[in-house]
């Protein structure tokens, strides 16, 4: 107490120096802080509000056959099932796109149809923030769900006014479905939005079920999953992992009743992997009867055991008819399979299974779901086969970083895929970027600061020193009542740390203003890259303890360990020469 | 029974290239309760050997015991402590510390000593009453004349009941009242509190204050008279 006490009031003795001193150090913190905050904020607008809406926190992402646009999955439920256990998830987002050439009046532009799911119970912060992002300058959310209305949309300002079109207008828009087919369709302008973020130039909002019915999908299948979590920066490599484990898949199986000439009875169909090293294991392990391989492996390839060709009556070149129960129809589903070789039985995956190439397999598994019997001919393959049949979908391996994700995105497109690519990723991964910009703002903002810091370190010694020389005696005299050197040094720190404590406390009620006026500004930037850095047409800063208490903690780190030196200094000099000092 | 016992003391300040001798080989024994002066001219060698006595600066050869500790062979640490409570402070220029009131001055050494807060007070209390200041205790030192500067001094150097005061030339940046009624105070402290004083002065006119008198010339002690 004694040596704050003094510390406090010695630092009033010298009030001009040490309030110049202060200035810069308050300078520096507010520097410090308000950079900082505009870095968070930046990952903030990037991570909350423009990449959390594009991919959620976690996303679980499918690829049909590998195709880029085929973003679908066909068991909607059966995704469902694996998140719904998870008590982190807040909300689940379906993301329905398409990019889309629209004809308004007399002109035409690109625009990306986004589905919007509007019947879903929004919590008040959502709606602050759907209306904070997406200013409705006319019409309501609502209005997007008018079923008198032919496609109700909402469109961006910009685009209206290139467009040519207003409220109540029809926009016709050409499209390429999920299946590749070329679509046309009228949308309904029922709403304009005011945006600032550069990402959103060109999206229209149309409500989800319609958006999901022009681009092709079913009531039970889904595209592209977006997931919020709560907390994510803890929590999302953790929920994705879990996941991801969850959504391990098993094999593929069509449980049919097959009919020959002679003959019907229950198989299993299951897809046998087409690449030239499966297919060189597969005609290892399998010895042909009749028919050939060539054949066998060819897409609509299809390999039958001896034992069942005899009970159907079938050769190859033959005909078999399969029937096969649907998950989500009710009439079950039939087709017609060419056999291209008969094995032997002792070598296959079972006695009466059917092999399809997996190209030819897909077409038939993914376009009608089987449904899975209570109990059929068939329970699972042997280890020599279980690498070779085709699985329900393939799940891609987790990754941490965006170099791993470019890494695997880069190996999926050079490999020819059949069945359906499933990823879960999180935001973290597939914009780590983004991270990597805050990073580095920080960085050249430290860069920056540390130079001012460096005057700082200069004006901290030099104050010290000058105050050591004026106080020379005065050391003498405590030192010499009895004052141990460790408490002189201590008493100099003291000073030091309290001179920069006051003037770092200012320093981020100094940036607080200079956020609070910079935040007053508006600013207009159409079609300008600048505009991703604002929220509502300002620049958005969020301060975060940690950034605050980071700046802080630096400064006077950097101050107490420049005033170590000369405090010690001063501690050590001999009680008579000090007593001796004139000056 | 002796406080203070020198044998061949001897002190050099190196000074460029030379080494200038301040204390030359002093033979020094002072009787507790003693209210000594140390007088010679200017650079004969009296604060060196107040000094050395105070444990602020260090014997280059010689013996020095204080109370019954040679104090030659201690570390800083040990130094500081006997200095914080066995020996007391009056320096010619007061040397209190402007940051602090009168009554926060007195007390310092006390709060050094990790005394309470309280018993400091209370222990403060009195000597800045012993010393005729009651009335100037929440007083800044730059609000005292030299005369109030110096009682304060004394205060703070009886303050923590040392074994002995030491005190270099306390009256010369005094007018010649002042000065005689701090050496009168200072007597009636060494008979009230029984505390051993020595104190340094080139003025003979302070002499008839002191019950033992030593005088120095040249870094030697000169023999007093029988």
């Amino acid at each position: 107490m004694l040596l704050i006490k003094l510390s406090l009031r010695n630092l009033l003795r010298q009030k001009r120096r040490n309030i110049l001193l202060g200035s810069a150090m308050t300078i520096g913190v507010a520097i410090l802080v308000t950079a900082n905050s505009f870095s968070h904020g930046i990952s903030d607008i990037m991570f909350n509000k423009v990449m959390r809406y594009v991919t959620g926190h976690v996303a679980i992402r499918f690829n049909e056959r590998g195709g880029v646009m085929r973003e679908i999955f066909r068991d909607r439920a059966r995704v469902l099932a694996a998140i719904k256990d998870e008590p982190q998830i807040e909300k689940i987002d379906e993301g329905i796109a398409m990019f889309a050439r629209a004809i308004g009046n007399g002109r035409s532009d690109n625009i990306i149809l986004i589905g919007a799911d509007t019947k879903k119970g929004q919590t008040e912060k959502e709606k602050r923030e759907l209306e904070e992002s997406f200013r409705l300058t006319e019409g309501s959310w609502k209005d997007v769900d008018d079923l008198s209305v032919e496609n109700p949309v909402i469109i961006t300002e910009d685009k209206a006014r290139y467009l040519n079109v207003k409220k109540n207008d029809i926009v016709r828009v050409r499209f390429r479905n999920m299946f590749g087919q070329d679509q046309a369709a009228r949308l309904t302008i029922v709403g304009i939005m005011k945006i600032d973020n550069i990402f959103m130039q060109g999206v229209v909002f149309l409500e989800l079920t319609r958006a999901k019915e022009l681009l092709g999908y079913r009531p039970y299948e889904t595209g592209s999953l977006s997931l919020t979590i709560k907390n994510p920066q803890k929590n999302a490599f953790a929920v994705a992992g879990r996941i991801h484990e969850r959504l391990k898949p098993g094999t593929a199986v069509i449980y049919a009743s097959a009919a020959g000439r002679t003959g019907r009875r229950p198989a299993a169909v299951l897809g046998f992997k087409s690449d030239d090293q499966s297919k060189k294991k597969i005609a290892g392990l399998l010895k042909l009867a009749s028919g050939s391989f060539d054949k066998a492996f060819k897409k609509d390839g299809v390999i039958v055991p001896a034992g069942l060709a005899r009970a159907l009556g079938v050769a190859a070149g033959d005909a078999v008819n399969i029937r096969y129960d649907r998950k989500f129809e009710k009439a079950p589903r039939e087709a017609v399979l060419r056999v291209s070789a008969v094995c032997a039985s002792g070598e296959y995956p079972g006695q009466d299974v059917i092999l399809m190439n997996d190209a030819g397999f897909y077409d038939l598994y993914y376009q009608e779901l089987p449904a899975a019997p209570a109990a059929g001919p068939y329970s699972a393959v042997s280890a020599d086969w279980a690498g070779l049949v085709a699985p329900e979908w393939v799940l891609l391996k987790r990754t941490f970083n965006t170099e791993e994700y470019t890494r695997k995105y880069q190996e999926i497109a050079r490999n020819k895929w059949k069945g359906t690519t499933l990823d879960v990723s999180t935001m973290y991964e597939t914009a780590s970027d983004i991270l990597k910009l805050e990073s580095v703002l920080n960085i050249i903002t430290i860069s920056a600061v540390l130079v001012l810091f460096f005057i700082i370190l200069l004006g901290v010694v030099n104050t010290l020193r000058m105050t050591i020389r004026e106080r020379t005696r005065e050391i003498g005299t405590v030192r010499a009542i009895g004052m141990q050197r460790a408490d002189v040094r201590n008493m100099f720190i003291l000073e030091t740390f309290f001179l920069t404590l006051f003037s770092a406390a200012v320093g981020v009620v100094t940036g607080f203003i200079v956020m609070r006026l910079l935040s007053l500004i508006t600013f207009h930037p159409v079609d300008n890259p600048l505009g991703m850095l604002l929220v509502n047409s300002h620049l958005y800063f969020l301060p975060t303890f940690t950034g605050i208490a980071g700046s802080v903690f630096l400064i006077i780190a950097i101050a107490v360990i420049t005033a170590w030196f000369p405090a010690r200094r001063a501690a050590n000099l001999s009680p008579a020469q000090a007593l001796g000092h004139f000056g | 029974m002796n406080i203070i016992e020198i044998k061949g003391l001897k002190k050099d300040y190196p000074l460029g290239d030379t080494i200038v001798p301040a204390l030359r080989g002093v033979d020094l024994a002072v009787a507790e309760g003693d209210f000594m002066s140390i007088i010679g001219p200017s650079g004969s060698g009296k604060t060196t050997l107040l000094n050395v006595i105070g444990c602020i600066d260090f014997a280059t050869s010689g013996s020095v015991k204080v109370g019954d500790r040679e104090i030659t062979a201690l570390s800083d640490r040990q130094i500081t402590d006997i200095r914080l409570n066995k020996i007391g402070f009056i320096f010619q220029t007061f040397n209190l510390i402007p940051v602090l009131d009168v009554i926060e001055n007195i007390e310092f050494p006390l709060l050094l000593m990790k005394k309470s807060a309280a018993e400091a007070r209370k222990r403060a209390d009195k000597l800045i009453e012993e010393v005729g200041l009651k009335e100037y205790a929440a007083h800044r030192p730059a609000e005292l004349s030299g005369g109030q500067r110096q009682r304060v001094a004394i205060a703070r150097a009886l303050v923590t009941g040392p074994d002995m005061v030491l005190a270099d030339e306390p009256t010369a940046n005094l007018d010649s009242v002042t000065g005689a009624s701090i050496l009168e105070l200072m007597r009636r402290m060494n008979e009230l509190e029984k505390t051993t004083f020595i104190f340094s002065t080139h003025d003979a006119n302070v002499l008839k204050y002191a019950r033992r008198i030593v005088r120095i010339k040249d870094g030697l002690i000169e023999p007093e008279p029988a």
